[in-house]
């Protein structure tokens, strides 16, 4: 079965841009351009990985991982957190809420397709 | 028949003559403010129009823009990144970019690109801005008004266009503070041989919150090769002896020990102050004679932070010194003296607690607030 990933991101074009790259290399990629519309989407569809940046409209990303993490459905989808160079006091606050992984912007694609791989393979628990 | 046009026709020939002059320059300033505001109107509705127009068209275009980019990043990946421009660029020759506006955001969302992504991506999106030209526009703001200017800086540094470095130098020494901080950072990142040159010709003042961006931007960048700030501590400019004291502090360069005693005699109060603070955080034991000499001629912002610099080295050997500052007539002073004991650790604390039994009520009182281990100074 294709795997399901959640992408959320508010900025249009990093949105397109990570929609087309892990489309391409065979996921089903979901978008949301706000905390709302993904809390919204979490709550539908059982994803198998999602990635979310940490600033986001309405609600922010820290607490889509916390929903993610606090909800028995959902603990076991692993999370990346997308951040901006200088948020690391809030990646670490990430990581205490179950997140997975993170990347920092700028990145490289192929290493965010590797983390992909690597986070689909291995499911991590809080 | 009385026809509308025959009406407006004897009302001029016929009627007006004869009318009163206060009615006639009534009718003459309706007829003024009808005219201007129908013009007006217009104006307002075909500008309205225009925009309307050239937002949909700078919709459509940025919609293209933003998927022909996409596109570049699920290119394949095994492809060199001189191949992928290569695919590219006819693709995006075809759009107009003689059209200053789908020019800027192709620029824009290029820009914006570059900024989120490193590796492969971000060489083949600069690459298709060298190859669609984008660098001359870009070099073209440099000569227009001041918000341009900013923003062809900006566009240069972003794009990582290190030979432009020299360009971008004549701009660090602007006449507009804006332009000036904005060409000075960029300088730092791009210039490759000596990234720090600008101070040299640094004539115009470098603000206190622009000394926090140039701090910020060159302790954070990569790749930036740090020089010994000391020959800059004789510069003429104040601004920049300020900047370079931050830097020597971050950097703890001892080197510049000599440069330092050499500005405590300073004429300006901020420098010899901050030269001070800089002393007691790098612990310069060998100072403290130089600071106790100068103490008794200063004025209490140098006296206080002499304390604090000595409580700071904490070498022990001005103890006696700080003990006679806590009983000055000036509060300051006294709270100071007694934090800076504190900060000479076991033997600190037992001198505070033997100030205590013979002191007065109030320095007593400061002791306690010294001591108290909830506070931290």
């Amino acid at each position: 079965m294709t795997p399901k990933i959640l992408v959320v991101e508010d900025e249009e074009l990093m949105l397109k841009a990570l929609q087309f790259r892990l489309g391409k290399e065979g996921y089903d990629v979901f978008i949301a351009k706000d905390g709302m519309q993904a809390l919204k989407l979490i709550s539908e569809t059982q994803f198998d990985l999602v990635i979310t940046d940490i600033m986001l409209p309405f609600v922010g990303g820290l607490e889509i991982v916390n929903k993610i993490k606090s909800d028995p459905e959902t603990k076991d989808t692993p999370v990346i957190v997308l951040s901006a160079v200088g948020l690391e006091k809030t990646v670490m606050e990430a990581f205490q809420l179950g997140a997975n992984d993170f990347i920092t912007k700028p990145f490289n694609l192929s290493e965010l397709s590797i983390r992909v791989r690597k986070n689909l393979r291995v499911p991590v628990t809080k | 028949m009385l026809t509308i046009y025959t009406y407006i026709q004897e009302l001029f020939t016929e009627r007006l003559p004869f009318v009163p002059s206060n009615v006639k320059a009534s009718l003459f300033i309706i007829l003024f403010c009808i005219i201007a505001f129908t013009e007006l109107y217009i104006y307002i509705g075909t500008r309205r129009i225009k925009q309307w127009f050239e937002g949909k068209r700078n919709k459509k275009y940025k919609e293209i823009i933003t998927n022909m980019l996409a596109n570049i990043v699920v290119y394949d990946d095994d492809a060199e990144s001189d191949e992928i421009i290569a695919h590219f660029t006819p693709e995006f020759k075809k759009l107009p970019l003689k059209n200053s506006a789908v020019r800027e955001i192709l620029i824009k969302e290029l820009l914006h690109y570059h900024l989120n992504f490193t590796g492969k991506t971000a060489d083949v999106l600069k690459g298709l801005y060298l190859q669609l030209k984008l660098n001359k526009y870009s070099k073209r703001k440099l000569n227009g008004r001041w918000e341009t200017q900013i923003e062809g800086i900006r566009e240069i540094t972003q794009m990582w266009l290190k030979e432009e470095a020299e360009t971008i130098l004549k701009f660090t020494d602007d006449e507009n503070s804006q332009v000036r901080m904005e060409a000075q950072a960029s300088f730092v990142k791009l210039s490759m041989d000596n990234p720090f040159r600008f101070l040299d010709r640094a004539r115009e003042r470098i603000l206190d919150w622009h000394q926090l961006i140039l701090f910020e931007v060159i302790t954070k960048t990569k790749n930036v090769e740090i020089p010994s700030f000391s020959p800059w501590l004789s510069s003429k400019n104040d601004t920049v002896i300020m900047l370079c004291l931050k830097l020597i502090n971050h950097y703890q360069q001892l080197d510049a020990m000599p440069e330092l005693i050499r500005l405590l005699q300073h004429a300006n109060l901020h420098i010899r102050a901050k030269t001070i603070n800089i002393l007691g955080c790098i612990e310069a034991e060998m100072t403290e004679e130089n600071l106790f000499e100068m103490y008794f001629d200063q004025p209490l912002e140098i006296k206080l932070e002499i304390i604090k610099a000595m409580g700071k080295i904490g070498s022990g050997n001005y103890l006696e010194f700080l003990t006679g500052r806590t009983y000055s007539e000036n509060f300051k002073i006294r709270m100071e003296a007694m934090y800076s004991i504190k900060l000479h650790g076991i033997t600190g604390i037992e001198l505070l607690e033997n100030i205590y039994k013979d002191t007065n009520m109030q320095n007593q009182v400061i002791i306690k607030h010294v001591l108290d281990e909830r506070i931290v100074a």
